[in-house]
Parts: C-alpha cells; sequence; structure tokens
C-alpha cells in the first residue's frame, strides 16, 4: 500500500518538473518567436509595446527590403553558403581519411601525430589569426571568403570525432576484405565510409553550423561588404538601419538563420549523436 | 589486423604507404594553418612588429606592458571573471535540466525539450546577440516592459556598467546551457540502473543517492564541459562586440576584443600576439588540470 503511495507521488512529482521543463522551454524560444513574429511587423509598429511573439499577418515587405538595401544582401548569402559548404565538404574528405589511417592502419608515428591533432583542440583562433592575416594581406586573400574557407578544410575535432565512430565499428567486414586480397583504400571506400553514414551526417551538419557561424575570424579576415559572411553582416545592417528598421533586421536576420534551422529540424538526431560521442567517449 | 601469414611484412609496408597518404591532407593543412601560425605567434610575441623599419626582439616587454598596464589588466580580469560566471552557470544549469529531463516521459515531448533547449546552440551568437539587443533596450526593451507590467522598475541592463556584464552572462547561458543539457543526458543515461535502484530500496533519498552514485559515475563529462566551457568563454567576443561594443567604458571588454583592437586596429602586432599567448597559456594550463584531475579520480 505504502509502496503504490509513494509510486503516485513519485508520478505527481514527475508530471510538475515536466511542467516547470515546458514552461521554461517556452521561454527558451521567445527570442525566436519574437525576431519572426517582428520580421513581419510593419516598420512604423516594430517598436510598438507589448511586443508580439506571433506574427500577426504575412506580408513579407520587410524580405523584400533587405534585398533592396545597400547592402548587398544576396552576395553576402552566397558567401556565407560557399564558405560552408567548402569547408564541409573539405571536412568530410580531410578527416574521414585520417581517421581510417588513425582507427586501421599500423604506421609509425602514428599516435604522436593523433596526439598532435589533438592538441590542436585547446588553440583558439585568436592566437592563430595574427600570422594568418599577415599571410592574406601578401597572397591577396584578404577579403575573399574563400580565404576564411581555407583555414578550416581540416579539424582536429573532425578526426577526432571520426577516429571515434571508426573505432566503435565491428573489423570483421574489413578483416575478410584484405584476406580476399583487396587494397586498404578499397576497404575505405567500399566498406568503412557505407558503415560510417550517420558519422558523416553528424559531422557534416556540426561543421556547416560551425563555419556558419564564425564570426571573430570572418570579422578580421573579410572587412568589405561584398566579402562578408552572414554573421558580420547582421551587425552592419543593424548600423545602416539604426533609424528604426528593426523589421527590416529581423527579417535578414529570419533568411540567415534558416538553413542551420533546416538542418536541425531534419537531423536533430545525428547532431545529438555526434556531440554526444565527443563529449562522453573522450 | 595482424596475421601469421608470410604476406605480413608486406602488408604492413602497404599499412604504413596508405597511413601516410591518409594523414597527409589533413596534416600539411594542419601544419599550415594552426602549429605554423601558432609559432609564428609566440614569435611575434616577443618582437616589436613593423615591416617597414624591421622587426626587432624586444624579450619579454609586450607581456610586460600587458601586465602592468592598468587597462589591460582590467580586461583580463573582465574576461576571467566572465569566464568563472559563464561556465559555473553554463554547466550547472545544464546539468539540472539534464537531471530533470531524465525521466519517462513521452517521445515527443523529449523532442520538443531537446529542440527548444538546443535551439539557442546551434544559432549564431552574432545572430541571437542583435535579438537580445533589442531585449535589453531601457525604455523600448522587451524584458523590461515586462519588467514594468508587474511594477517593477525598468532595468539598465547594458548601460548601467554595474549590470552590463551580467547582461552577457545570463543571454550566454540562455545561449549556451542546451549544449551542457544534451552531453549530462547522454552521460546520466550510462549510470548503472541496478545501483540506483539498490540504493532506493535501501531508503537512500533522492539527494543523496544524486550526491554519491551519480555525480562520482558521471564526474569524468563534468570535468570534460567545464573544460570545453572555459575554452569557449575565454575566447569571448562577438555577444560583447554587438551587446556593448566593450562599454559601458571597458566595464565588458575581453582579450578578444583587445587583440582585435590592437592588432588590426592599432597595428600593435607584436603586443596583440603576446595577449593571444597570455589566453592560450590559460586554456593549457586548465585542460592540464583537468587531465590530472580526472586520471586521479579514475585511480580512484
Amino acid at each position: 500500500m505504502s509502496m503504490m503511495q509513494t509510486n503516485t507521488a513519485k508520478r505527481w512529482v514527475d508530471w510538475a518538473i515536466i511542467a516547470v521543463m515546458a514552461l521554461l522551454a517556452i521561454g527558451m524560444l521567445l527570442p525566436f518567436l519574437w525576431l519572426i513574429a517582428t520580421s513581419f511587423r510593419s516598420v512604423s509598429e516594430a517598436y510598438k509595446l507589448p511586443p508580439s511573439f506571433f506574427p500577426n499577418n504575412l506580408d513579407f515587405v520587410n524580405y523584400a527590403k533587405v534585398l533592396a538595401s545597400r547592402v548587398p544582401f544576396l552576395q553576402i548569402y552566397y558567401n556565407s553558403l560557399l564558405v560552408a559548404l567548402v569547408v564541409t565538404i573539405g571536412q568530410l574528405v580531410t578527416c574521414t581519411l585520417a581517421a581510417f589511417a588513425f582507427a586501421r592502419l599500423n604506421f609509425r608515428g602514428r599516435d604522436w601525430l593523433f596526439i598532435a591533432f589533438l592538441v590542436g583542440l585547446m588553440f583558439p583562433a585568436q592566437v592563430t589569426i595574427l600570422p594568418i592575416y599577415l599571410g592574406y594581406a601578401k597572397l591577396g586573400l584578404l577579403n575573399q571568403p574563400i580565404g576564411l574557407a581555407l583555414m578550416y578544410l581540416t579539424s582536429s575535432f573532425g578526426v577526432f570525432l571520426m577516429r571515434q565512430f571508426m573505432l566503435s565499428q565491428p573489423k570483421a567486414l574489413e578483416e575478410a576484405a584484405l584476406m580476399d586480397g583487396a587494397g586498404y583504400f578499397k576497404i575505405f571506400w567500399r566498406i568503412s565510409l557505407p558503415q560510417l553514414r550517420p558519422a558523416l551526417s553528424a559531422l557534416g551538419i556540426i561543421t556547416f553550423t560551425q563555419t556558419w557561424n564564425y564570426y571573430f575570424q570572418a570579422k578580421v579576415l573579410l572587412g568589405k561588404n561584398e566579402a562578408m559572411t552572414l554573421p558580420i553582416a547582421m551587425d552592419v545592417l543593424r548600423g545602416y538601419m539604426a533609424a528604426g528598421n528593426l523589421s527590416v533586421v529581423m527579417a535578414a536576420m529570419s533568411m540567415a538563420v534558416l538553413p542551420v534551422i533546416l538542418l536541425f529540424l531534419i537531423a536533430q538526431k545525428f547532431v545529438i549523436e555526434g556531440i554526444t560521442m565527443s563529449g562522453i567517449k573522450n | 589486423m595482424t596475421t601469421t601469414h608470410p604476406r605480413t611484412s608486406e602488408l604492413q609496408r602497404a599499412q604504413t604507404r596508405m597511413g601516410y597518404l591518409f594523414v597527409l591532407p589533413s596534416t600539411l593543412l594542419y601544419l599550415t594553418f594552426v602549429l605554423a601560425p601558432v609559432l609564428v605567434t609566440v614569435v611575434l610575441a616577443f618582437s616589436h612588429f613593423d615591416p617597414l623599419l624591421g622587426s626587432r626582439w624586444v624579450g619579454f616587454e609586450n607581456f610586460t606592458r600587458f601586465f602592468t598596464d592598468r587597462r589591460s589588466l582590467q580586461i583580463f580580469w573582465n574576461t576571467l571573471r566572465f569566464a568563472l560566471f559563464a561556465v559555473t552557470f553554463n554547466v550547472s544549469v545544464g546539468l539540472v535540466l539534464a537531471v530533470a529531463l531524465n525521466r519517462a516521459m513521452p517521445g515527443w515531448l523529449l523532442y520538443f525539450f531537446r529542440l527548444s533547449f538546443f535551439l539557442p546552440v546551434i544559432i549564431a551568437t552574432a545572430f541571437v546577440a542583435v535579438v537580445w539587443s533589442y531585449f535589453y533596450g531601457d525604455d523600448l526593451g522587451v524584458i523590461n516592459y515586462f519588467l514594468r507590467l508587474v511594477g517593477l522598475p525598468n532595468v539598465r541592463w547594458l548601460t548601467d556598467s554595474k549590470n552590463a556584464m551580467t547582461s552577457i552572462i545570463i543571454m550566454d547561458v540562455w545561449k549556451n546551457t542546451g549544449f551542457f543539457m544534451v552531453i549530462f543526458i547522454a552521460a546520466l543515461q550510462g549510470v548503472p540502473a541496478n545501483i540506483l535502484e539498490a540504493a532506493e530500496m535501501d531508503g537512500t533519498p533522492p539527494w543523496r543517492r544524486f550526491l554519491r552514485i551519480t555525480l562520482p559515475w558521471i564526474s569524468p563529462v563534468v570535468f570534460f564541459c567545464i573544460v570545453y566551457a572555459s575554452i569557449g568563454a575565454l575566447q569571448v567576443f562577438e555577444s560583447i562586440v554587438i551587446l556593448t561594443q566593450g562599454g559601458p567604458g571597458d566595464a565588458t571588454r575581453s582579450l578578444s576584443i583587445l587583440i582585435v583592437e590592437e592588432g588590426f586596429g592599432s597595428y600593435e602586432i607584436g603586443y596583440a600576439a603576446a595577449i593571444s599567448v597570455v589566453m592560450t597559456v590559460i586554456i593549457l594550463i586548465i585542460t592540464a588540470i583537468q587531465q590530472l584531475a580526472s586520471r586521479r579520480l579514475v585511480q580512484q
């Protein structure tokens, strides 16, 4: 009897906690709801209180104003897409190749090299940016979006994550293929890679999002309006629009966050898996 | 992949060849864009950089300047204080949220929770900081509107130097704590259920079960989170640039802002390099402490 009572009490506690968490979760979303609702408010009402958290119309006039503004928004959007896609594809290739070597092949200096890569996790962009800036200035790579992409064609995090995933895969198939006389590249391409599809999705989405969001590096390397990426452009746009075109800034922002939100909605599972993999298993 | 086959040495040679080939692209890129720049930065930190008249070696001059200048020391202190509070709250709030969500609930509800707490993590700080700058407004701000609604006075979130750093920390916790929540949820699911159940049968109260069993079990993950959060927090840049530009006065200016101002504004490359070396050394020390501490914990 008392056991049943405590069970009922426990269930009530569970539901009370879940109710509190639901309120908190809605609170977490308020800035996003406000951002979308404000992007649909007319410019004259943008600052009007009370603030709105739900759009009361679906008038895209502010979105049109972004495209007509002095900031070359489409060019900037293209820069962001270019940098994020080049970096994502680059890392998928370079990190996976290196991870295969670290997880599956025996060669001299392997463990030292891997430790050298891990050390890279501790270097902030601040300690590499000055020489890269000076070098880029000599090579004419400043104000070139591709210059930002070059910096991140490989990453310690990516190598580490892919190695972790590979080590968690059984080796039996690869060993059988080796016995049959298959070469290592064929084993990598035909057997390891297909098993790693979830890992590739995780690394791809994490890398795309991270690159899409770079600010410090982009601000230093890409100063010109035409060369900017979106995170830098938002602040610039806010400056140009200071006179109160809040709605227009929020319309630009809605477009800027769209790819990342879509990716996350489609592939939440992979992102969470990748992050827990890197956090738990080291 | 070891065998006693006669082909062993041939296989080993193939492995070596392929191994070097496979790590080559990453290694070259890593040398060019990470290791070499770090070494150059260290050299720059000990020199006065002047491309026209020639750079010269100045020993510890840049470091002495940093550690004796009142302004740079205040900025150093700002950054450490920000990191201390941001790390503490990000990790502890994340842990509390994870414990709260670590219970039986319908799948769609868990999906909704993960979505709403994790959404701020994936959106650029540069984007959400612009939104928060309107939330934090004095008279037209969204937060002050709700404060007035319940009869409280306006708070000068960003324009009062006593509040500005706190406001930036609050936004930072909103933005990042979901990351740690997700990691802790996974860690909590790894705590063996039978030990917890046995303790429950013995009548151990929930909070003691948490302190005696759960927390020690997940402590390596807690350490990882603290280090990860510290590395991020010490680099704090865009949230401050967008919310306060480092102001009022220097009240919220951080090391990263100082590096950009000195390096790319005043062209004091050597001095900026020295500041970034100081930042990196702190990160290395924190990581080393974590490694030692978690090794000791594992031994126990």
